[in-house]
């Protein structure tokens, strides 16, 4: 009996020891800011936050000079980085810090190009050639074609005009274009982003690069009536650029930060640019087509948290942590460890007298089919509780052809 | 009302006699039966309605343009308003007053005497009208999906052969000329051997998140509407709608199923059996009371080898509709007449006197009352349609579980996963059960 408990403890310290492996820093990356004609105090500590959540990466910000000041100064050591992330629209890099980042980036270093990036260096070509696409800045048909998606059709359009404009930030839908990119697979086709600036009619050089995903600008938003690009995916040397054009900041992030669309996409977008791969699976919460989905402090929602929280559902309340546990027994996927794992957690719910009758009878729906001998016994006095009869009932005629 | 009784038997016993021998429905033009003009009042089918929403009065007036072909008697519905504008229907075709209404269905069928049914009901309450409908030897005219879970498909599909009644599906694009000359085209080779299906659905719509809890209105029996549902608080949710919400319904997935998945097994032959193994993954919303999968995407593997991939149409190379892809090209046909392949020489083949030439109707609801007259099987019998939906619920089964099911299509049960298993059918609420067929 000792043996066994000495067994499982040494499970949990391997156990625990895995899981913080797993989460400690891979990766460092750098985030660029200082000269915005965004809010760049607002959006560089999110995109770092962001960036960390992941488990990845540990983010630095790097503040240039103010505008007008002296960017020698600024002279980052990027071969320290496997990742640079590029919030930053104002004066010209030294000669030095240019070459230095475009030889970080041919020598396989990833970037993440992030909304008003693509306003910056009109006259730097090679920045350009990184960043794919860009927009203002007397940006026109000499800086390369525009790049949109007629119907099916991505259409380069070499058609004189400036490039670079949008209408009122709206809410509006993300249409995923290539779906067996890394950075997209598994993603819904189609999931609405939290109100945001619709960047449109930009023009760049877009070589060696993939249009991931588009919005369609609607002409009651004096939009171009196109599917505009918002996600890119590019390769320049042997480095690989992610360019998001979504995110325009408010104080705290605003819904186009908040989106967790806008998160999601970054944060694979990032592993996909540093490392070529994206291990993270698409959470529970990934926008559908059916609604916006918000997260206010950036931060996915965990196991724990979801069945603290289940505990205390009624009918008023928001569905999405039922969803959450939802979608953790479909990534399960039979295997028997994680189901009764999770079996144990909904068990704990029902025998609990601080936890709702609403939230036992959501976790007696989802037992009814994928419990075991488990939750049997558990369930079996719940027919005593008369607001909990029917549903206790359900669960056990469900159970029943394996018991 | 003698004379009456005495017909309604005469078309039960050749619904009956015929059923035990076609085997290859042919055509048969209504004006060779004097069907197609004027039909003699005792010749009228008298059916009644059991749902009258918008699609069962849909169908409700694709019958009455069929003229004296039918007489509507008798009207059922569960909101006392939609009942009432059903009536006032009926009684305009028939210039009188006389139609009955019922807000109960087991009053309805009790007391009607009919030749035959038409229902159109949220897809959780047809395993029990249906089959009670069946049962009474009704012939139906049922909405599509036919079952909410396999195993009330296969209690309707008991009850279709054991009452040997004429069933016909409203999966109404069999009717279309180029549905049926797309699956003509794919079932005499003209693409070569098919190796593979798409199936384009459509996508899934918006949220409207966790509505508060409402007073039921007055006109409408909650109780009776949720029926062997889980009792569920009203939150102004119900008609149309329910097609959102698991409990009632698959969403677009299986609503549409019984169309264009029916239309892909229809060219390839594949009506009788279903898919070995099933995988795939959906998107569901994250939040609200709508909880049907908006995205799916599956792929089904049958036994000839054949793979069909069932997905929201914004995956699909052709959108919307059924693709068939062979080693000589593809055909691909949807709504709206469209009907095109990889060349355009395939659309103008002629099929010869001697290939096969697939059941021939210009009209669903005609069709189904020339059936009752001749005894011969409807255009879209009850198998078919359960074997096109058993496709979506299985896909279904897969999605949920986030594994790959392996079906066995002849013994129809899941092999090897006790857990899917569960997933084939749902307990009803007391007091209610699936009937006994």
């Amino acid at each position: 009996m000792k043996k066994q408990y000495f067994l499982i403890l040494l499970a949990a310290i391997i156990m625990a020891l895995v899981i913080s492996c797993k989460q400690s820093a891979q990766y460092k990356a750098l985030i660029i800011t200082g000269q915005s004609n965004h809010n760049w105090k607002a959006s560089s500590p999110i995109l770092k936050q962001i960036l960390e959540e992941t488990g990845l990466f540990s983010a630095e910000i790097a503040i240039t000079p103010e505008e007008g000041g002296d960017m020698t100064t600024f002279d980052p050591d990027f071969s320290k980085y496997k990742l640079v992330v590029l919030d930053y629209n104002g004066d010209s890099w030294s000669d030095k810090t240019k070459s230095g980042f475009v030889e970080f980036v041919t020598n396989g270093g990833g970037v993440v190009s992030y909304h008003g990036s693509c306003m910056a260096f009109p006259d730097w070509k090679e920045y350009n050639r990184i960043t794919g696409l860009g927009g203002w800045k007397d940006r026109n048909e000499k800086d390369g074609p525009y790049v949109y998606y007629a119907g099916n059709r991505l259409i380069s359009d070499t058609t004189a005009g400036p490039a670079g404009s949008h209408g009122a930030a709206h809410d509006f839908e993300v249409r995923t274009r290539i779906t067996d990119h890394p950075v997209t697979r598994g993603l819904p086709v189609r999931w609405m982003h939290g109100n945001d600036e619709l960047y449109q009619q930009l023009r760049g050089p877009a070589e060696n690069m993939q249009v991931l995903a588009t919005a369609f600008a609607d002409t009651s938003f004096k939009g171009t009536g196109r599917n505009e690009p918002v996600l890119l995916a590019l390769e320049y040397g042997q480095g690989r650029i992610f360019n998001t054009l979504l995110g325009h900041a408010q104080e705290g992030g605003g819904p186009a930060m908040q989106c967790a669309g806008f998160i999601v996409t970054l944060q694979r977008g990032a592993e996909w640019a540093a490392t070529g791969t994206v291990t993270q699976s698409v959470p529970s919460d990934f926008p559908t087509a059916a609604a916006v989905v918000l997260r206010t402090d950036f931060k996915e929602i965990i196991l724990e948290d979801a069945f603290e929280m289940i505990a205390g559902y009624d009918i008023q309340k928001s569905t999405r942590y039922y969803t959450y546990i939802q979608n953790q027994i479909r990534t399960a996927g039979g295997n028997k460890e994680k189901l009764l794992d999770l079996e144990k957690r909904m068990v704990k719910v029902l025998t609990s007298s601080e936890a709702t009758t609403e939230s036992k009878k959501l976790m007696l729906r989802e037992l009814s089919w994928m419990g075991s001998d488990y939750c049997i016994s558990s369930i079996k006095k719940l027919i005593e509780v008369p607001e909990l009869k029917d549903e206790a009932e359900f669960a056990l005629a469900r159970l029943n052809p394996l018991n | 009302m003698s004379n009456k009784t005495s017909r309604r038997d005469f078309i039960k016993r050749s619904a009956a006699a015929a059923a035990g021998v076609v085997v290859i429905p042919e055509i048969i033009p209504s004006s060779a039966l004097g069907m197609g003009g004027k039909t003699a009042p005792g010749n009228r089918i008298v059916i009644g309605a059991i749902g009258t929403g918008s699609q069962g009065m849909a169908n409700m007036r694709d019958f009455l343009e069929l003229k004296d072909a039918v007489q509507f008697v008798a009207v059922c519905d569960v909101d006392s308003l939609r009942l009432e504008k059903a009536k006032n229907t009926v009684d305009a075709a028939n210039k009188n007053t006389d139609c009955r209404t019922y807000g109960d269905y087991r009053e309805f069928l009790e007391k009607e005497k009919l030749d035959a049914v038409s229902i159109a009901l949220p897809d959780h309450w047809h395993g029990i009208i249906y089959t009670e409908a069946v049962n009474k030897k009704l012939h139906v005219y049922g909405e599509k999906p036919i079952c909410r879970t396999i195993k009330d498909g296969q209690t309707i599909v008991a009850a279709v052969k054991k009452n040997n009644v004429i069933w016909q599906t409203g999966s109404w694009q069999r009717s279309q000329p180029h549905f049926r000359r797309g699956a003509e085209l794919v079932i005499n080779g003209r693409i070569g051997k098919v190796s593979r299906i798409d199936v384009g659905l459509p996508d899934g719509g918006r949220s409207i998140g966790t509505p508060p809890v409402k007073d039921v209105p007055p006109e409408l029996n909650w109780e009776m509407w949720l029926g062997p549902a889980p009792k569920v608080p009203y939150r102004g949710v119900s008609h149309w709608d329910w097609r959102w919400i698991l409990d009632y319904s698959g969403g677009q997935l299986t609503d549409w199923a019984g169309h264009h998945i029916d239309i892909a097994n229809w060219g390839v032959g594949l009506e009788h059996t279903g898919p070995v193994e099933i995988r795939g993954t959906g998107v569901y919303p994250p939040e609200g009371i709508y909880n049907a999968p908006v995205e799916y995407d599956f792929i089904c593997r049958y036994a000839n080898g054949i793979e069909m991939r069932v997905a929201n149409s914004s995956r699909l190379e052709h959108g919307m509709g059924t693709t068939w892809y062979g080693d000589k090209g593809w055909v691909h046909t949807d709504r709206g007449n469209r009907l095109t392949a990889s060349q355009p020489s395939i659309l103008d083949e002629v099929i010869g006197e001697n290939e096969i030439h697939l059941y021939k109707s210009e009209n669903h609801w005609q069709n189904f009352i020339d059936c009752i007259h001749t005894g011969k099987p409807a255009i879209a019998p009850i198998e078919v349609a359960y074997r096109a939906i058993s496709v979506a619920l299985l896909g279904e089964i897969a999605m949920t579980t986030g594994e790959t099911i392996k079906w066995d299509p002849e013994k129809e049960e899941i092999v090897g996963n006790p857990r899917a298993g569960r997933l084939l059918a749902r307990p009803y609420r007391k007091p209610w059960t699936l009937p006994t067929v």
